[in-house]
């Protein structure tokens, strides 16, 4: 009996584990601890904690970390990068800027590449008109596989050739000759992974997917091994960042897409359960150990970027969800700067030591130091008991870090709440306001292990009238991986003039696009009926930066509808210009830059069950500190045991297995029948 | 980022402050966000390259007063100089004529701005029927109507060839566009519709700003805000005060030289003595050379901006950006010498060449006292190429101003950053596929140069060299460079960085030349309006960065781990290091030579 669907999302402190059952919508949670070194061992780990029969998995889905910190912790391949000879230095040259400004210590980034000898330039060359001014000849090919066979230390190698988004010939003979003459080495090649113009960001693109390749096989290789020595015969996918999946031997053919697999899966949950609560704009946040991520729900539907960054000037220009990560979750240490200035994070405790309150050696007070100190955490109830926190450290910590600064511990905690609290309002600030988005129209989704007793607080600050904390929000992100479908994306650039383009050239140009992307989705074994959605990326003629408008499927039989219809999309551009700049340019040429189709495979997704009740009221109280309401006798209820339907007033605390709700006085909660807490913040 | 300690005389400093601790945090970082903010908006929207590439703009706030309240990461020269321009526009517009929408434009180098490519536009905030702050932003425009495309006229002798000038006028009044200023400036530029995309691009840019500042105040109410603003201009003194009082009182001299002005032979002396007392510092250049006869003189608001930008480099990075951090730095500039020109002197060079050898200049006088803090030189120059003329596809006239990045110098604890934009500047490269579907020149190579970071203890960065091929009948070239014949100076021992260079090679021909010698130009670096036919190249030579202390002394790990890279080659490592580098088995090894072994043990 087949019916089990099961979504594993590995982080760097815990690995989640959700398990749906179709036959009676039954859905369980669990978290072990993850094994960084051998991550085998926590995956299949968590599948037999299930206790769910090998046979009775239909489908499994995985997000993870892995390719993230490959490069984070600059742990992948020896690259060999291939371009334009005359060009090899782009990956070192970079854009030239500065981070900072005014900090002669700052250091340019080092490309993830080992040594600039490992850069090998090919005679050949493209036009920007995508004419052939110097051609790939066979000798030249032979040349540069004598000079990569003399080097004899590659890894993986990477190829971007100029203007290879405009006219993919050369790469794909040179990646022909590659792939026949190293058959073993992962080769990555630009117009595949990226085709965007503006050749530093494309190389940077196509070195890190090379760089993480290597791994990344292994990786997906020793997952399937391992499922398959554990009897699970199961079609499995993982995650990629713009939140859609991709069968795993994909996966690890194509793997920087999977640098924001881990979040994506908290934003894709959190558009569904928008989707269930009929909430068209929905700022999402999960907060974990070390930091915050941000997204943004706007219309039902998660916004995209290409923006990603390695670090700062490496970028990785894939499509991702819009996410805005800062650094403030549990594990953040407050500290002071030169200036006397109490500052919070971007640096964690990570889960080691931790905070202080870990009893794991931390010396510096964290977020969740400060939390417990003002009684918002339960110490005895800390990821549902099986982590003990100690108070008494805490407040040592605290009271030592607070006799520098002339105040109480409570002062010193609140006041590295508070500024927690507005850091991660800051990032929220940054997705809404500063795009033109007024957060009091939004709702706040928090989750994460640290979500739910910052959110009541962001919300106030961002006079946002309604905060909403789902079922599992522990474990939120793993439930998203169980919530996406399968997902091909293909980007077409080739520029369009609109004084000079008719709707059957864009429309021919759509359909090419959308028989590629539905036959990849078809070649991952998708057998069932796909959607389509079309975008193009526009601007206006003479700008340099496009922005996206989704557009109808543009008929090309259908003469005048299609006109009707490209006119509309320019319409939809000028309305977005004018939404985020306050101004259009009358009658200018708008200029059609890439053209983008979404082939989407729907797969069945878990329905959250109505819930009951546990019988019994599991209810204490502890003492609270909340800001200027002072020391308060609060009420703590565990989320099982609230009624559905009923309104309670805060103070409130809500207790559960992976997460804490922290409600202040005057705000008031419901618990609907699907298990979600709806907070009034009367904002 | 690292906990830092807090430093007891500071503990006192958050003890008299108005705003809670809280409060200044966000607002403060709030701000500096709104800056970030136009700065996208204006990079997304703008038409040339020159912004949405290059990024040579800066976007600053001010408070009600006109007090620089926050800025970003933009450029260090702007936002130095746009406190000038600011000032002057409130200064001669005067109060209450201001209404919500209007916008007013600038760009006069004798009111405060930089040089005339560079624009800047100011927005008062109203809240209610008051004004609350300005939002100003100031861009370099890629074609400012002067007498060559790209209005970097290496040869100018006074202003008026340097572009249109534009005193203080309304672009819009209550969001209504004004027609008539509009039309003299589109009647002026080569490419009235670049000009359009781009100051509206500013316009937006302001708008973000404008939405940003008023929902601030929606939020936190003006009297929190001005106050945390006044609290942290405060603070941002009282900090540079503190700094400044840790470099040990005295008078620090240092000078360089600009080696040539483009018009007239000889070259020039800027000469700066630096005086510590307590905590206030004044660099008095009385005795550096009079006004240049060419365009590389720099205005007071330039030297003065060039000077805040060295002692922003050697301080606290944590001291909030504001008016504060400005007013215990003052600047002595006898008028009429070539730190202070005098109407109509020709100046627009001395934004982009004179302001980083004035930065250098205050770094060289504080090695002595600073020597855990000081680099040696950087390259120094932003090698402005311009160039301009009809577009064979599409019949529109063009205009681009390129520029390089540079080696850094050797720092005390690390070698230089390689191909870095000049320290005025923060600006971003061109992609060459950008570069080339805008404008009908190939770039037929673009690379670092081996061995052109001066050799030292630690290495100054490298340069690179780049070779672009004219594909149109005639590409009208100008340029403005420094540094090709004086070269970037080492510090503590460490030798200089490689020269810059420009040099031209004709279609058909097999060696380059200078532009002296081919067109009898007056200076190999500084020309304009030179007539190039399809097929002819130029090359770029970016410079490198002087060395910082003994390169004997530089670990042979280290000089093994350059050569090995193809940062330094052998030659160089046996010449400037002292050691013979080898690579034996595929594995590097390295042997001192006797230069080496004279100096002890190589590490």
């Amino acid at each position: 009996m087949t019916s089990v669907r099961i979504g594993i999302d590995t982080g760097g402190t815990f690995t989640d584990l959700i398990a749906f059952d179709a036959t009676d919508g039954t859905v369980t949670s669990l978290k072990v601890a993850s094994t960084p070194t051998a991550p085998l061992r926590a995956f299949l780990g968590a599948i037999e904690a299930s206790g769910v029969a090998p046979d009775d998995i239909a489908f499994l889905v995985h997000g993870t970390t892995v390719a993230t910190n490959t490069m984070i912790q600059r742990a992948g391949a020896r690259v060999g990068f291939i371009c334009t000879a005359g060009h090899e230095d782009i990956p070192y040259i970079q854009r030239v800027n500065r981070q900072f400004l005014y900090d002669l210590t700052w250091n340019k980034p080092r490309p993830l590449l080992v040594s600039r000898r490992d850069c090998f330039g090919v005679a050949e060359r493209i036009g920007a008109d995508g004419e052939i001014l110097t051609p790939l000849s066979a000798e030249a090919i032979d040349d540069l596989c004598d000079r990569l066979a003399a080097n004899g230390e590659l890894e993986a190698l990477a190829v971007c050739l100029l203007f290879s988004y405009l006219r993919t010939d050369h790469e794909q003979a040179l990646a022909e000759a590659l792939r026949e003459r190293f058959p073993e080495l992962p080769l990555s090649v630009s117009h595949e992974v990226a085709p965007i113009w503006r050749e530093y960001e494309r190389s940077s693109t196509v070195i890190a997917d090379a760089y993480v390749k290597p791994l990344m096989q292994t990786y997906v290789a020793s997952l399937a091994g391992g499922l398959a020595d554990a009897d699970i015969d199961v079609n499995w996918a993982m995650m990629k960042s713009n939140g859609g999946l991709m069968n795993a031997t994909a996966a690890a053919d194509h793997p920087i897409h999977l640098a924001m697999s881990g979040p994506a899966g908290g934003a894709v949950a959190g558009r569904h359960v928008a989707g269930l609560l009929d909430l068209e704009n929905v700022v999402t946040i999960d907060v974990g150990g070390t930091s915050a991520d941000v997204a943004l729900i706007l219309g039902g539907e998660v916004g995209y970027t290409t923006s990603y960054e390695v670090e700062w000037g490496i970028p990785a220009a894939i499509p991702l969800m819009d996410i805005h990560t800062v650094g403030a979750g549990g594990g953040s240490i407050a500290w002071v700067n030169a200036g006397g200035f109490l500052q919070v994070g971007p640096q964690s405790a990570g889960a080691d030591p931790g905070p202080i309150c870990y009893g794991a050696g931390g010396q510096q007070v964290t977020l969740t130091d400060a939390n417990l100190v003002l009684g918002h955490l339960d110490p005895d109830y800390f990821c549902g008991g099986t982590m003990r926190l100690d108070e008494g450290l805490a407040h040592r910590g605290a009271a030592e870090m607070a006799a520098g600064l002339d105040m109480s511990p409570q002062e010193l905690a609140h006041a590295i709440v508070e500024i927690a609290d507005e850091n991660m309002a800051n990032a929220i600030r940054m997705v809404s306001i500063d795009r033109g988005h007024d957060p009091r129209h939004f709702a706040l989704l928090a989750f994460g292990g640290a979500g739910p007793l910052h959110g009541a607080a962001v919300a106030r600050k961002l006079h946002i009238p309604t905060l909403v904390v789902p079922p599992f929000p522990g474990s939120f992100s793993a439930l998203g991986l169980l919530l996406g479908d399968l997902r091909v994306d293909k980007l077409w650039t080739q520029s369009f003039r609109s004084d000079r383009v008719g709707p059957a050239e864009v429309a021919e140009r759509f359909a090419t696009i959308a028989r590629a992307a539905t036959e990849e989705l078809r070649a991952q074994g998708f057998e069932g009926e796909c959607e389509l959605r079309y975008a193009i990326n526009m601007r206006y003629l003479g700008q340099n930066y496009e922005t996206e408008v989704e557009v109808p499927p543009i008929d090309a039989l259908d003469t005048s509808g299609a006109a009707e219809q490209l006119e509309r999309a320019y319409q939809a551009f000028g309305d977005r210009h004018r939404a985020m700049y306050e101004y259009v340019i009358a009658d200018a040429v708008i200029e059609m830059i890439s053209f983008r189709v979404s082939a989407i495979g729907a797969i069945p997704h878990p329905h959250l069950a109505r819930v009951q009740p546990t019988a019994g009221h599991l209810e204490t109280s502890r003492q609270v500190h909340f800001g200027a309401g002072g020391l308060v006798d609060c009420r703590v209820l565990h989320r099982r045991a609230m009624p559905i339907d009923e309104v309670l007033e805060g103070p409130l605390i809500i207790s559960e297995e992976g997460s804490t709700t922290l409600l202040e006085p005057g705000m008031r909660v419901r618990r609907s029948a699907e298990d979600v807490l709806i907070v009034e913040v009367g904002a | 980022m690292t906990a830092l300690a807090t430093p007891p005389e500071s503990r006192s400093v958050a003890a008299d402050l108005v705003a809670d601790q809280v409060t200044l945090t966000v607002i403060d970082n709030y701000l500096a966000t709104t800056c970030r903010e136009m700065g996208i908006a204006m990079m997304r929207t703008a038409y040339s390259p020159m912004f949405n590439e290059s990024l040579d703009f800066s976007c600053v706030l001010f408070d009600a007063k006109g007090r620089l309240s926050a800025q970003a990461e933009f450029c260090p020269s702007q936002i130095g100089t746009i406190k000038f321009t600011v000032e002057w526009m409130l200064d001669e517009l005067g109060p209450d004529i201001y209404r919500p929408g209007d916008v007013i434009i600038m760009n006069d180098p004798y009111r405060g701005s930089g040089h005339i490519p560079e624009h800047t536009l100011l927005k008062a905030v109203f809240h209610g029927d008051e004004i609350v702050g300005f939002v100003a932003n100031c861009a370099h425009l890629a074609e400012p109507g002067a007498k060559a495309p790209g209005g970097l006229a290496g040869d100018a002798t006074d202003i008026f060839q340097e572009g249109l000038r534009i005193p203080p006028l309304w672009l819009e009044r209550e969001g209504v566009p004004q027609e008539d200023v509009w039309k003299i400036i589109f009647a002026n530029h080569r490419t009235p519709k670049v000009t359009y995309g781009d100051l509206m691009a500013m316009v937006g840019s302001l708008n973000v700003a404008e939405r940003r500042l008023t929902s601030l105040i929606d939020t936190y109410g003006y009297d929190t805000v001005t106050t945390a603003t006044e609290d942290l201009i405060g603070i941002a003194e009282r900090r540079m005060s503190e700094e400044i009082r840790r470099i040990p009182d005295g008078e620090y001299r240092f000078s360089d030289i600009i080696e040539d002005d483009g018009v007239a032979e000889g070259s020039y002396v800027i000469d700066c003595t630096v005086v510590v007392d307590g905590g206030n510092v004044a660099c008095d250049f009385t005795g550096s050379d009079g006004e240049a006869a060419g365009p590389m003189n720099a205005t007071y608001a330039v030297t003065a901006s060039a000077v805040y930008n060295a002692f922003m480099h050697i301080t606290d990075p944590t001291i909030p950006r504001n008016e504060g951090c400005y007013r215990p730095i003052n600047i002595i500039a006898p008028p009429g010498t070539i730190v202070n020109c005098e109407f109509p002197a020709p100046l627009v060079g001395g934004n982009t060449e004179v302001s980083p050898r004035i930065t250098d200049i205050i770094f060289g006088a504080l090695a002595d006292p600073l020597p855990e803090r000081i680099p040696a030189s950087l390259g120094g120059t932003s090698c402005c190429f311009l160039f301009g003329g009809r577009h064979p596809d599409s019949g529109d006239l063009y205009s681009h101003f390129h520029f390089e990045g540079i080696g850094w110098g050797g720092r005390p604890a690390a070698d230089g950053n390689s191909q870095i934009i000049v320290i005025n500047g923060n600006c971003r490269n061109t992609p060459v596929e950008v570069f080339e579907s805008r404008y009908p020149l190939r770039v037929d190579s673009y690379r670092l140069l081996e061995d052109s970071g001066g050799p030292g203890l630690n290495r100054g960065g490298l340069g690179i060299e780049r070779i672009l091929t004219m594909v149109a009948d005639e590409v009208t070239v100008s340029a403005i460079f420094n540094r090709m014949r004086v070269d970037p100076f080492g510090i503590g021992g460490g030798k200089p960085g490689a020269n810059s260079g420009i040099y031209v090679r004709l279609a058909g021909e097999e060696a380059w030349s200078t532009f002296s010698e081919k067109f009898g130009t007056m200076s190999p670096s500084k020309f304009s309006n030179i007539r190039l036919r399809r097929g002819d190249q130029v090359m770029i030579v970016a410079p490198g960065g002087g060395g910082w202390g003994d390169p004997l002394e530089r670990s042979s790990e280290r000089v093994v781990a350059d050569v090995a890279e193809g940062f330094v080659t052998p030659e160089a490592a046996q010449r400037e290091y002292g050691l013979v580098v080898q690579r034996r088995n595929g594995t590097w090894d390295a042997a001192p030579t006797a230069a080496r072994a004279d100096t002890g043990p190589a590490s």
